[in-house]
């Protein structure tokens, strides 16, 4: 399982990488740490003509605190310089916490944000050796009618497995698209779509360079709940962020990821918990929401009942924290 | 580029190697430079056994990453932690602990010890987890690989200190 | 000699004698060899379950610049894997993976792309991928020899089942299910051929033992056993997952005769998966009665195990049955196994063999008979536990036995009556007890033979076949060496793992390492320690007999270690041999074998607590602490004897809890370690050991075994814990969140239904 041939550039700059993208797409791709990228070359899942790698350009790099107190996060910073940060790390715990979350140390020590950001979606049909999806029989993804997981699905129901998603969208970040047309910034809940293939709003000419996280004092909470700690995806993570203390809330934000193709937001059970409280009563009530906000679950990686189970679990878990949390 | 030469250092040595795109890191250390301590297992990131040091002195996989990626960059590897014939603290950490049984993953698991080690001399349970929890080790379960990096600060060179 | 008690290297905690060359990087793993003008292959499988092989066209394949052979059934028509099985597929497929042509080339890049060159046209056949289907009335079958896909059956009665069943006060029945799981070996299989010269095969592969590669390959290849050399310098890890020579061995070399160039073939991470030979899915139905005081009359098991599509490893069919009788003292036992045909890739063992699951199964099942009679689990254990001197029902003689005191050690430390039945909500804690062979002898030549030398600076070079595998053999055999020989583990040299130069040794089976091979280096030992005693005894004026030996000096016994002219320096004394007139070199020989024409000499015991947490609301366990007591025979080298313990509390709740290949039809949904789980750091519990010491009169200086007896007994304390944590017994391995989730849910909802 060597990786397929291809040209491998890498830029010394925004411009010089935009330049490239302009002239090729869509036979590029981009490549942060590798880490999903290569894995998915080896399986020839990925055969790109032209790799790009963003680990030399120098804009795409860092922490910055903007003078509105925002913060601007290079898309190809590391996670592990993430997870390091002294800002983050004192003003978003709970982010920090989801950052760490990825993978293991070793890949974090490589992967980089946009990375996570735009990891691809994942289904063990597809996410497979080119024999073995061969052996399978191709699916919506790998140019066949056919979806594996759901029957009859007419839209590949592969899963967002990444896990700073959920907690940047609660926090409203918003992600800056570069390309040689110009620079549009979107909000990152914007970025996903529901659909496994195309499953971000991104061109094929586009980079993503920065993701910007407005100021809040706001509570944030987040939890992943994986087979292994330290080294695993996750069956289902959730990220909370609500403003007041203890049991009070005014504004709610909750999103699930890594069920769902794209990050699912809870705005029904936030606004039962804004009108009832974070108590238990609130709590059940909000958890009585889940089924319809969530819809057909996949048996991906973990059954649907459980999936399913998990998210109740989930909420259930981090309000707990979150009307624990000292203020 | 498609082919071409890199530069890399490795354990201090300047090399300059010819690589394809089709080359990961652990291609070149192993088949180019027949530094064979670096092992290849799973090559697609979940088991630890290719892990090397990068120039920060960090656990990276060497099975996840092109080799043309590291032109101009350095790299540490089991071979080059010996230092003038004296085994590392963490090597000898590993022999007298009970930490190493087949071998396979020791090179890969002792390189993110360092890693561990490099941070914090004197690392506490969730640092010596989380630094560790990218590489299996199958014969251990890292019960002991866990107290061998315990008391790696125990030693100078080779040597209980 | 030295009396048994009285040692000087024996129970130190000796680190490993090629550790310096482990932790360095110097060590040399089969992929790490590469040889002039070597040629990398690749094996084709077979993407179906079941289909009929139409065509296969080789030509692009061959054509290709750097392909130096291609192999398919038409090359080696004749060239038998096992008894039923061609090499590579003739005219059908049987399973997905199955081998169906193989490519040598000059570079990976090159034989990667040779394969998909190859055009193999298939007609898909319907197929059976489970044992449930498989087991159906009806079902198609898949072998036309084998009605009802019944591939063999074993059925083994002691004493008399029905009668002690029919005195019983209380019968109790319950099922079991455990399902496909790999061995995940550290080292991905792999195998490099020499195949040049066609009057010998030379094989570098990583394997629990050579003869029994060798003697598949000579038969294979026309050769005679010595004509096939296996190399096995170092092994990655073994699980029980490099028993016997499998496809890939075989095609390396038929790859090398074709293209007269060394071959390696390397299996890529899922691959491995693909063509393991781990253990199937199994059926078990446990019956057991007793009376109303907890005595055991009758055992019963009822296994059925998924063979996959060629039965390969039938022993594990058979091993169930004198298992049952080791443990308890009881009037009956019964066995009823069954081995069936499924299209699947054909089936062999995990780490634990086929104990480890059926104890996971079987000790819940005994906890439950405990329950129902009010007892305490470890109190029934205890009250139905054999003894030293027990002679069973299937002829096992049992010399020593410390089994009770492994249950009263674990039950005073681990404070079981403080906390069994006392624990809050999903809390638990359970026991398990086992036991275990030491070298079960399967074959009359299951020999191990071993030689020595002694330089004539002291240093001593020891010859043995026996792997190492990771499991220390090798510094406990040079451990062994240097007690009977009275000098240091660091003045032995070990010299293994090549079978052109190390004498016969039938491998690392059945925990048979330390007890035969070390009773082959301990006789080679004392041979050369007599052959020097002959020769230094009249130098001293006294008997060969009156000599001691320890710590790199040989004296007269009776007097100080370093009398003048009464003592030598083991140096000084090997020279005198050496430079004296017979100008003696010193080299010593031994073998042993087994007196009894089958089964072991000795058994090692075991009983574990393990303590978990269940979380009720993610169903996630956590395994909070397992206290370990083994009765190990003596501990030759008390650290490796730690390390085998972590390695496989850690291996029997990998087991127990998360490992599980998810099949999806024929083909496996998780083939790689990320999605195979196997837990990690942050997972391990804390492991407090216990070594119960009791000395074995047969094995070397009392020691049995320590290989595979842990990892039976912590399957079943942590599964009796877990279920004990969530209330019910759990009909099902591994124990995964979901599975928990629906049990607790469903008591919730029993309990809201019936009250309080
Ligand atoms: C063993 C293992 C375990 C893992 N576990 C987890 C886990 O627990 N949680 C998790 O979230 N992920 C996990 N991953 C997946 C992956 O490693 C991470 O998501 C990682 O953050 C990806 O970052 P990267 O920089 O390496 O991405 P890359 O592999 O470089 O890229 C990933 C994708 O993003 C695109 N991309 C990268 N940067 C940009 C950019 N700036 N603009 C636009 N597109 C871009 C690439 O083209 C590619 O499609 C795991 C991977 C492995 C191998
Ligand atoms: S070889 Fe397994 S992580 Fe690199
Ligand atoms: S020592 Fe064998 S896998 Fe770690």
């Amino acid at each position: 399982m060597l990786l397929p041939e291809h040209d491998f550039i890498k830029p010394r700059s925004l411009a010089e990488g935009l330049a490239v993208l302009r002239d090729a797409p869509p036979g590029v791709r981009l490549l942060g740490g590798g880490t999903d990228v290569v894995f998915n070359m080896r399986c020839r899942l990925m055969t790109p003509d032209t790799v790009l790698s963003l680990r030399d350009i120098p804009e795409l790099q860092g922490v910055d605190v903007l003078p509105d107190g925002s913060l601007r996060l290079g898309a190809a910073t590391r996670l592990t310089d993430l997870v390091a940060d002294p800002v983050l790390r004192e003003r978003y715990p709970a982010l920090v916490k989801a950052f760490r979350a990825v993978a293991s140390r070793h890949v974090r020590n490589m992967a980089t944000l946009g990375g996570n950001l735009c990891l691809d979606t994942r289904c063990w049909f597809t996410n497979q050796t080119k024999e073995w999806r061969d052996a399978k029989g191709p699916c919506l993804k790998t140019g066949k009618d056919v979806c594996h997981a759901i029957q009859g699905s007419p839209i590949c129901v592969a899963l967002n497995n990444a896990d700073s998603p959920p907690a940047l969208i609660a926090v409203d970040a918003t992600v800056t698209l570069a390309s040689h047309r110009g620079e549009r910034t979107l909000p990152l809940r914007d970025f996903y779509r529901e659909d496994g293939i195309r499953h971000t709003v991104l061109e094929p000419d586009e980079v993503l360079t920065e993701v910007t996280i407005p100021p809040t004092r706001d509570r944030l909470v987040f939890l992943k709940e994986t087979a292994r700690q330290g080294m695993d995806f996750s069956y289902g993570t959730i990220a909370i962020r609500a403003d007041g203390n203890g049991a009070r809330a005014t504004r709610l934000h909750i999103v699930l990821g890594s069920l769902t193709t794209a990050p699912r937001d809870l705005s029904t059970a936030g606004e039962r918990l804004v009108a009832l409280g974070l108590g238990d009563d609130g709590i059940d009530a909000a958890c009585a929401t889940i089924r319809d906000a969530l819809g057909p679950l996949t048996n991906l990686y973990s059954p649907a009942a459980y999936k399913r189970e998990l998210a109740r679990t989930l909420l259930r878990k981090a309000i707990v924290e979150l009307r624990e949390m000292p203020a | 580029m498609k082919k071409g030469f890199i530069t890399l250092t490795v354990n201090g040595d300047a090399h300059e190697v010819a690589v394809s795109s089709r080359h990961t890191l652990l291609d070149v250390l192993r088949g180019k430079l027949q530094l064979m301590g670096t092992k290849e297992g799973c090559t697609t990131g979940s088991c630890g056994v290719c892990t090397v040091n990068n120039a920060r002195g960090e656990a990276v996989l060497s099975c996840l990453t092109p080799a043309l990626e590291w032109d101009g960059q350095a790299v540490t590897t089991i071979e080059g932690l010996e230092k003038n014939g004296q085994l590392a603290p963490i090597q000898q950490a590993f022999i007298d602990y009970h930490a190493v049984q087949c071998g396979f993953c020791t090179p890969g698991v002792i390189m993110s010890a360092q890693a561990v080690l490099n941070l914090t001399p004197t690392p506490g349970e969730d640092d010596i987890n989380d630094g560790l929890a990218g590489v299996i080790c199958r014969c251990t379960g890292h019960i002991k690989v866990k107290e061998a990096i315990r008391h790696a600060g125990d030693y100078v060179a080779g040597r209980k200190a | 000699m030295s009396s048994p008690d009285d040692l000087s290297v024996i129970g130190r905690r000796q680190p490993r004698l090629d550790g310096f060359d482990k932790v360095s990087g110097r060590s040399v793993f089969t992929d790490d060899i590469v040889l002039p003008g070597m040629l990398h292959g690749r094996i084709l499988r077979s993407p179906h379950s079941r289909a009929r092989i139409v065509s296969i066209d080789t030509s692009r394949a061959l054509a290709l610049p750097g392909v130096k052979a291609v192999v398919t059934n038409a090359d080696a028509p004749d060239l038998l894997f096992s008894d039923q099985q061609p090499l590579l597929a003739q005219g059908f497929v049987h399973y997905v993976g199955e081998e169906v042509a193989a490519v040598a080339a000059t570079d990976p890049l090159v034989a990667e792309a040779a394969l998909d060159l190859i055009h193999v046209e298939y007609e898909v056949l319907p197929a059976i991928t489970s044992l449930r289907k498989a087991m159906q009335p009806g079902a198609p079958r898949l072998h036309e020899w084998a009605p009802g896909n019944v591939a063999l059956t074993h059925e083994k009665d002691f004493g008399d089942p029905d009668a002690a069943f029919a005195a019983s006060d209380l019968v109790i029945t319950d099922e079991f299910r455990s399902p496909v799981q790999h061995n995940t070996l550290a080292e991905l299989h792999v195998a490099l051929a020499d195949f040049t010269n066609p009057a010998k095969l030379h094989m570098w592969t990583p394997t629990q033992g050579a003869p029994m590669y060798q003697m598949a390959l000579a038969r294979a290849f026309g050769l005679e056993t010595s004509q096939v050399r296996i190399v096995y310098g170092n092994v990655g890890g073994a699980f029980t997952g490099r028993g016997r020579a499998k496809p890939h061995h075989f095609i390396a070399a038929l790859l090398s005769r074709h293209a007269a160039k060394p071959v390696k073939i390397k299996a890529t991470g899922d691959e491995e998966f693909i063509m393991f030979r781990g253990s199937g899915e199994t059926q078990y139905r446990f019956r057991t009665g007793v009376t109303r005081d907890g005595r055991i009359r009758a055992l019963e098991a009822d296994v059925s195990f998924d063979a996959g599509a060629h039965a390969e490893w039938a022993m594990i069919l058979w091993l169930p049955a004198p298992y049952l009788n080791w443990l308890y003292k009881v009037d009956a036992v019964r066995y009823r196994g069954r081995f069936i045909y499924t299209n699947t890739v054909p089936k062999g063992s995990h780490h634990g063999g086929i104990f480890g699951r059926l104890s996971a199964g079987w000790m819940q099942h005994l906890n439950h008979v405990a329950e129902e009679l009010g007892m305490d689990p470890a109190e029934f254990h205890r009250k139905n536990a054999i003894e030293a001197g027990h002679h069973a029902l299937d002829g096992s003689d049992f010399a020593s036995c410390g089994l009770k005191e492994c249950i009263d050690k674990v039950v005073e430390r681990s404070g079981w009556k403080d906390k069994y039945g006392k624990l809050p909500p999903y809390r638990g804690i359970g026991i398990g007890i086992g036991a275990q062979a030491s070298g079960g002898k399967n074959a009359a030549n299951d020999t191990s033979a071993a030689m020595l030398r002694v330089a004539d600076d002291g240093i001593v070079t020891l010859y043995t076949g026996i792997p190492d595998m990771g499991q220390g053999s090798h510094t406990v055999m040079g451990m062994i060496a240097a007690e009977v020989l009275g000098v240091e583990p660091e003045d032995i040299r070990i010299v293994g793992g090549d079978s052109d130069i190390t004498p016969f040794d039938w491998g690392a089976f059945s925990q048979r390492g330390t007890f035969t091979t070390g009773n082959a280096v301990k006789a080679a030992a004392q041979d050369a320690r007599g052959q020097l005693a002959d020769t230094i005894a009249p130098l001293l004026g006294v008997a060969p007999a009156d000599l001691e030996f320890a710590h790199r000096r040989v004296w007269v016994r009776g007097e100080a270690p370093d009398a003048p002219s009464r003592s030598f320096s083991f140096r000084e004394a090997i020279g005198k041999a050496f430079n004296g007139v017979e100008g003696r070199s010193v080299m010593g020989r031994g073998f042993f074998n087994s007196p009894r024409p089958s089964g072991s000499l000795a058994y090692s015991f075991g009983a574990q607590v393990a303590e978990v947490e269940v979380d009720p609301e993610s169903g996630a366990v956590k395994v909070l602490k397992v206290t370990a007591a083994h009765d190990i025979g003596r501990a030759l080298n008390p650290l490796a004897v730690e390390g085998q313990l972590d390695g496989q509390v850690f291996s029997g709740m990998s087991q127990v809890l998360y490992e599980e290949c998810r099949m999806d039809g024929g083909q496996i949904l998780n083939p790689s370690r990320l999605e195979y789980k196997l837990p990690r750091t942050y997972e391990l519990p804390e492991v407090e050991y216990i070594l119960v010491e009791t000395i074995d009169p047969y094995g070397p200086f009392g020691a049995k075994e320590v290989g595979e007896g842990p990892i039976v007994v912590t399957m079943a304390a942590v599964a009796n814990a877990v279920a004990n944590a969530v209330g019910e017994m759990l009909p099902q391995i591994p124990m995964t969140p979901w599975r928990l989730l629906r049990v607790i849910r469903y008591r919730k909802k029993r309990a809201a239904v019936s009250g309080p």
